[in-house]
């Protein structure tokens, strides 16, 4: 039986096994390449993605449990060309980085943005502590992060 | 099997997501020995990391009401097995009798685990040593609800835990059930990120303490140490009758720690996990005395 998903907006269809990690189909039959499998434990956060609004390691989702689901990858965060608070705000602030951990933060953070608009510092780092990043760089992150919550 | 949906692969089986109670222990019972309980699936999708094969058939319980539900009365709450661990640190927060589990819940793994991993799953996870509730619930002296077709039968988290990796096909843990009380409680833990954050050993305390601050009752239990999670008999004994005092319980403890023979593992030699626990009685017995 099909596997039926929805992503970015989009309805896909998959042939996977019920337990195929959400990550492997998004990226394999999908081609949505910005989540990455990296440690496949759920501590590095780098194939976070929203589901129903929440972030989730893909790598631990069977596909089976995702359907009825709004699965949202960080391709389906901007609309068209243009780029979300968050990612402005990274931008801006020169905290984009090598891009393997980066699409996660990106999506922890939009996750963040909508549902803590009075974050401080800490409680971005408390929302960022699934998300490894190898550069080391968090501190421009957090900064771009706080930088965000301002405009808004 | 009439309640649920089902998804069919060819590697991998099939997945059952069950609606109600009563379809997951069918389909459970019916799945034999081949069947498991699929919770958060944040111990069984990790099973190709650990080189294990994965069950050929899987019964989703976590979209089943009964089982994602807390209920707070007045003399105990009682705890869905596969309420999360964000729900359940969310629930308690204003229950300071359970300032213990609210931490347990609350601090471990990472947020995004937390909406996933599941109370239930935390405890019935044999080969998971480092699993914080399990402490917080033994301090807490949890009685656990076990289903099957043919019923439901009660008994103590200790007695849950010697027989959990032998449980029958087709019983299933459904229930917490922990008393209330006036107690001081609190949760201690080391986690490393070369353990991969989880925490090396893990304190949990509840203490009864009078007017006067002298203990007259005590539950201590030492997590992620050994293989499984137990608890500290002779501290808890040492402690009775005396004041409350965290640098004396962490004498007593350094006094017994002792009697502890730490669990193998590739990311810290076994003393080390003996070793920080008088560390952590201390900050486990400061935290109590503060809540």
């Amino acid at each position: 039986m099909a596997l039926s998903l929805t992503v970015n907006g989009d309805r896909r269809a998959s042939a996977a096994d019920p337990v195929t990690p959400l990550v492997d189909i998004l990226r394999e039959e999908f081609h949505l390449t910005g989540t990455k499998p990296v440690c496949r434990e759920g501590f590095c956060g780098a194939c976070m993605v929203l589901v129903d609004d929440r972030p989730t390691p893909s790598c631990l989702m069977p596909a089976a449990l995702a359907e009825g689901s709004d699965i949202r990858t960080v391709e389906g965060l901007g609309t068209g060309d243009a780029l979300t608070a968050i990612q402005v705000a990274l931008e801006t602030c020169d905290a984009v980085q090598c891009g393997m951990c980066f699409p996660g933060m990106v999506v922890t953070l939009t996750h963040l943005l909508a549902t803590s608009p009075e974050a401080t510092r800490d409680d971005i780092r408390a929302a960022l502590s699934g998300n490894i990043c190898r550069c080391t760089g968090y501190e421009r992150i957090v900064d771009a992060t706080l930088s965000a919550l301002a405009v808004k | 099997m009439t309640a649920g949906t089902l998804a069919q692969g060819e590697a991998t089986g099939t997945f059952y997501i069950a609606s109600s109670l009563a379809a997951a222990l069918d389909a459970l019972n019916d799945y034999g020995p081949e069947g498991a309980a699929f919770a958060g699936g944040t111990w069984i999708m990790r099973a190709p990391i650990r080189h294990q094969p994965l069950k050929t058939r899987h019964v989703a319980i976590g979209k089943i009401p009964e089982l994602t539900e807390i209920r707070i009365g007045t003399d105990a709450i009682e705890i869905g097995a596969a309420v999360t661990h964000a729900a359940l640190a969310s629930a308690l927060a204003d229950l300071p009798d359970f300032a213990v589990l609210t931490a347990a819940a609350g601090r471990s793994a990472n947020p995004a685990i937390r909406s996933l991993a599941t109370i239930g799953g935390n405890l019935a996870t044999s080969d998971f040593s480092a699993a914080d509730c399990v402490p917080a619930l033994l301090c807490l002296d949890a009685q656990i609800e076990v289903s099957s077709r043919s019923g439901r039968e009660r008994m103590s988290l200790e007695a849950f835990l010697t027989q959990r990796s032998t449980l029958a096909p087709g019983r299933l843990l459904t229930k917490i059930v922990v008393q209330r009380s006036r107690h001081k409680t609190a949760h201690a833990r080391l986690p490393l990120r070369k353990a991969g954050d989880y925490p090396v050993a893990i304190v949990s305390l509840s203490f009864d303490v009078d007017t006067a601050n002298y203990v007259r009752a005590a539950r201590i239990a030492i997590g992620s140490v050994e293989t499984v999670a137990r608890r500290w008999d002779r501290l808890e004994a040492a402690l009775l009758d005396r004041p409350l005092a965290p640098a004396r319980a962490a004498d007593v403890a350094a006094e017994l720690a002792g009697e502890f023979v730490g669990r193998e593992s590739v990311e810290v030699p076994p003393w080390y996990r003996v070793s920080v626990l008088p560390r952590l009685v201390r900050r486990a017995t400061a935290a109590a005395l503060g809540a």
